[in-house]
């Protein structure tokens, strides 16, 4: 995750693509909530170091397809295998993978009580087992990173909701992920406040970071997503590179949900 | 963000000077002329003038009879005065008094450090303490005037009777006379009321401030003062003899020990205020913390029970069972914490758990002998061990468990060795405790046991585990389904026949052990609402940054859920606190005991009993008045509701 992968384009279809390895597989994934379901047969494959953008209109399944991925909530058929692990029911699968996925909620869900610096080094510390000061270190150069150094003293309450998001990307940074999960991070947000979030995504997409997010910041898509995925009633509809999907779309859903949007 | 409390912290964080903070202070209300004021809150309609005119006839009234009962020539406020000591700790040891000064001089030591520590230094607005001075002289004038006239003495000091059995009272304007020195007290209290008022114009009245320290400690320096000055009486033994003198001031057992008392406030006070933004502030602050903790049971046990330590038991039993668990205990913990140690380490701790947990079956049923102590230290080991995988890494960090687990291990064996150990007390009866003091123990000890009880069983009603969800969920509805009269009474006649041989507890200890386990459950369902209140997504962030459940219940949604519960915790408090006055009925020498039978049955104060109530309930008013006040501050400091 070193060297930047600013040739971007299609990830999918050039030869770089097969020296990378899958990071996230999900095949025929459903998921019912009671009666109703969410998902229905999601397959598909993320490789290292792609930034795949989730597109869909509301209650499409796409925040609960990423909350599956780290297992926040619990898929009933089908595989998903994170980084080589598949996600069973077994506790230390799904604490081997929450620590190697980093997720950031569209309500921030920061944790109140603690200051910036607490939120950022509470899992290294218990959970990475990192000495006090070496999580304390590494914590400010992530502040440093999402531009907010100042703010490390101060309360959550007392940061706005663009800081707030910018903490909330730096706390799940700190666990080193392999993968960075965003599911709506900046819909809470007041439009002057989306801008630096956005930033600060563009440069970890910069940095190699394999990341699924899912927006309704078509430009955030058009700009830094590697493919675009389009979700409706649990299924995907269609998958392509931004380029393809903004401008000659296959499906007729696709072009109907766009139609609304742009 | 204007705040006006706490603008002296703002502008003057060393200073006692009076200041001023208007320029960020909201602008204030303008305040209604006094005729105008009452026209739109008392009298602003026909029937707001009927209602208000009643109702203060009613308070007048009640006023009045509570004057007139207090104040009356046959009430014979001796009886307390006489019994102050009696009150508050009963039977205690005339020549090992010293323990109990040494005692109340620790806890006023360590309340000074604390307010020191951490109090902010705020400041009561003048406007304010204008108005608390002007209300407290017009009340005084209002109750001189209310009280009925003083009875006509006769020759030998009893009131004067006429011929159908009536006492003789003062005309009005004699009585009025008479009372001078309430007058003069009166119109000093309001006339420092007003001239503050006066001195001040509005807007500075209002955002000058007179620190609350000094407020404090020169009010309670007065109220010491008095104590030499004033002809409260002298009652005491002085040599063997009670010496009962109304003219003079309180005697020097007395008034020595409370200036002591009011000096060392003053410094411990100084002295935390000193130790405040220097680099030891963070270990000074954990030290008073762990002092606070510790201070009960050394207290109780060690400072006033004076056991007589038995050296040679000491030394062949006691000094190398501890030595073994601190060094052995510590060593099994540095084992487990070693970072590949993996399922073999949740296996050797459960292990731990089963021997500790027979050990206690083998207790009940009697099938080997072995010291309690050691059971307790079986116990606490295997809790430790559980704790153990939260301490793996680099060697730092498994040191520190294995440090706190020396430390604790070494209190906790020296406070239970204390406990085994004889008092040397000569007391009349079993308990060296009586009066407040055994009202105070039983508080203090309910509080510190039925708090993590009533914790754990909070979190086990919540818990996804149906086998901890039962169990709790029983608990709590059983006791919570039982009144609490038949727990002290269950606990105080019967505890003693389930307990294991050579297992006996006092009648004291007995209830304190229902009370605990009564409160838990109450405390638990505080906490419960408390724990409810954290949101699901604080659920959903730590379990996103992989924290166990353990972790994310530690420091993610207690710290977050006993906040929220701070309002009724205290309140829980304070209800325990005056519970504790149950203690009578079950017959135990509690407060209320001694004001209710022991002094009534007094040859000197035959049937006397209403001054003692009295009395009773004003002490156990201020405490929880007090604690009250305390908790208020406390919500406001933590911000709860906001966030």
């Amino acid at each position: 995750m070193t060297a930047a992968d600013t040739a971007g384009g299609a990830a999918g279809a050039d030869t770089g693509a097969h020296a990378r390895a899958d990071m996230i597989v999900c095949e025929g994934v459903s998921k019912w909530f009671g009666d109703f379901q969410a998902l229905d047969g999601i397959t598909a494959t993320i490789a290292e170091r792609e930034v795949v953008v989730v597109l869909g209109p509301s209650g499409s399944g796409k925040s609960t397809w990423i909350r599956c991925i780290n297992h926040l909530e619990h898929h009933q058929e089908g595989r998903i295998v994170v980084d080589g692990v598949e996600l069973t029911n077994d506790l230390r699968n799904i604490e081997q993978i929450r620590s190697e996925v980093g997720m950031v909620f569209q309500q921030f869900n920061l944790f109140p009580h603690l200051t910036v610096l607490g939120n950022i080094t509470l899992a290294p510390i218990w959970v990475r087992k990192k000495p006090r000061r070496e999580a304390e270190a590494a914590a400010r150069a992530l502040l440093e990173r999402v531009g907010i150094p100042e703010q490390a003293e101060k309360y959550p309450g007392q940061l706005s909701g663009g800081q707030q998001q910018r903490v909330a990307i730096a706390r799940a940074l700190a666990m080193d992920p392999r993968v960075m999960l965003f599911d709506e991070p900046t819909s809470a947000l007041d439009p002057e406040m989306i801008k630096e979030v956005l930033d600060v995504m563009k440069g970890l997409a910069r940095s190699g970071m394999t990341m699924m997010v899912v927006t309704h910041e078509m430009g955030f898509a058009r700009e830094v997503a590697d493919r675009v995925v389009f979700m409706e009633e649990g299924q995907i509809v269609e998958t392509g590179t931004p380029e393809h999907f903004f401008t000659s779309p296959a499906e007729d859903r696709t072009k109907q949900f766009l139609s609304q949007i742009l | 963000m204007a705040d006006p409390h706490f603008g002296l912290e703002r502008h003057d964080p060393e200073g006692f000077s009076l200041t001023a903070a208007v320029d960020s202070a909201p602008p204030d209300e303008p305040s209604l002329p006094v005729g105008e004021w009452l026209r739109k809150n008392l009298f602003s309609s026909p029937f707001n003038t009927v209602l208000t005119l009643v109702f203060t006839v009613v308070a007048l009234a009640g006023l009045r009879g509570l004057l007139n009962f207090a104040f009356s020539e046959e009430r014979n406020w001796d009886a307390v005065r006489v019994n102050l000591r009696l009150l508050f700790t009963q039977a205690y040891p005339e020549d090992q008094y010293i323990r109990v000064w040494v005692s109340v001089g620790i806890v006023v030591a360590l309340s000074g450090l604390s307010l020191g520590l951490w109090a902010r230094l705020s400041g009561v607005p003048v406007a304010r303490v204008a108005m608390w001075s002007m209300t407290a002289g017009g009340l005084i004038a209002l109750g001189v005037v209310l009280r009925e006239p003083s009875a006509v003495s006769g020759p030998d000091g009893d009131p004067m009777r006429d011929a159908a059995g009536e006492v003789i009272r003062q005309s009005f304007g004699a009585a009025m006379g008479d009372r001078i020195w309430w007058w003069l007290a009166a119109a000093v209290l309001f006339g420092v009321g007003a001239g503050l008022w006066r001195g001040f114009e509005d807007e500075r009245r209002r955002h000058t401030y007179v620190p609350t320290i000094p407020l404090v400690f020169g009010s309670l320096g007065v109220v010491v003062a008095t104590l030499w000055l004033y002809r409260w009486g002298h009652y005491a033994f002085t040599g063997n003899e009670f010496v009962y003198e109304p003219d003079r001031t309180a005697a020097l057992s007395t008034k020595l020990p409370w200036t002591v008392m009011w000096l060392l406030l003053m410094a411990s006070w100084a002295a935390g205020r000193q130790g405040r933004g220097t680099p030891a502030e963070g270990r000074l602050k954990v030290l008073v913390n762990l002092a606070w903790l510790l201070s009960p049971f050394i207290l109780f046990w060690v400072v006033l029970r004076d056991p007589a330590i038995d050296w040679a038991h000491v030394w062949s039993t006691d000094l190398p069972m501890a030595a073994g668990f601190v060094i052995g205990g510590g060593a099994v913990l540095y084992g487990l914490t070693r970072p590949g140690i993996g399922e073999v380490g949740r296996v050797i701790a459960v292990g731990l758990l089963a021997f500790a947990g027979f050990n206690w079956v083998a207790a009940f049923a009697g099938w080997y002998p072995m010291l309690q102590k050691a059971r307790f230290g079986f116990l606490l080991l295997a809790l430790a061990a559980l704790l153990a995988p939260n301490f793996t890494g680099e060697r730092a960090q498994r040191l520190r468990l294995v440090w706190g687990w020396a430390g604790a291990m070494t209190v906790v064996q020296y406070l239970v060795t204390m406990a085994n150990t004889e008092s040397t007390l000569n007391t009349p009866t079993s308990e060296f405790l009586g009066g407040f003091s055994v009202t105070l123990f039983v508080a203090v000890f309910t509080l510190i046991f039925s708090f993590p009880l009533g914790v754990l069983l909070a979190l086990g009603r919540t818990s996804k585990l149906p086998i901890f969800r039962v169990l709790s969920t029983a608990y709590i509805e059983a006791m919570r389904g039982i009144p609490l009269i038949t727990v002290l009474f269950f606990f105080a006649n019967m505890l003693n026949l389930f307990l294991p041989q050579n297992m006996e507890l006092g009648s004291v200890a007995a209830v304190t052990v229902g009370f605990s386990l009564f409160a838990a459950a109450y405390l638990a369902e505080n906490v419960r609402g408390g724990l409810q209140a954290v949101g699901r997504s604080q659920y959903e962030a730590s379990d996103a940054v992989g924290l166990t459940t353990v972790q994310r219940t530690m420091f993610i949604v207690l710290p977050q859920g006993l906040r929220v519960s701070i309002p009724p915790l205290v309140g829980q408090v304070i209800s325990t606190f005056k519970e504790t006055s149950l203690l009578a009925v079950i017959g135990i020498f509690d407060f209320l005991f001694l004001a209710n039978r022991a002094i009534p049955s007094q040859s000197e104060f035959l049937g006397v009993k209403r001054e003692g109530l009295l009395f009773v309930s004003i002490v156990y008013w201020i405490f929880a008045f007090s604690m009250s006040k305390y908790s208020q501050r406390l919500e406001r400091r933590l911000g709860v509701g906001e966030r």
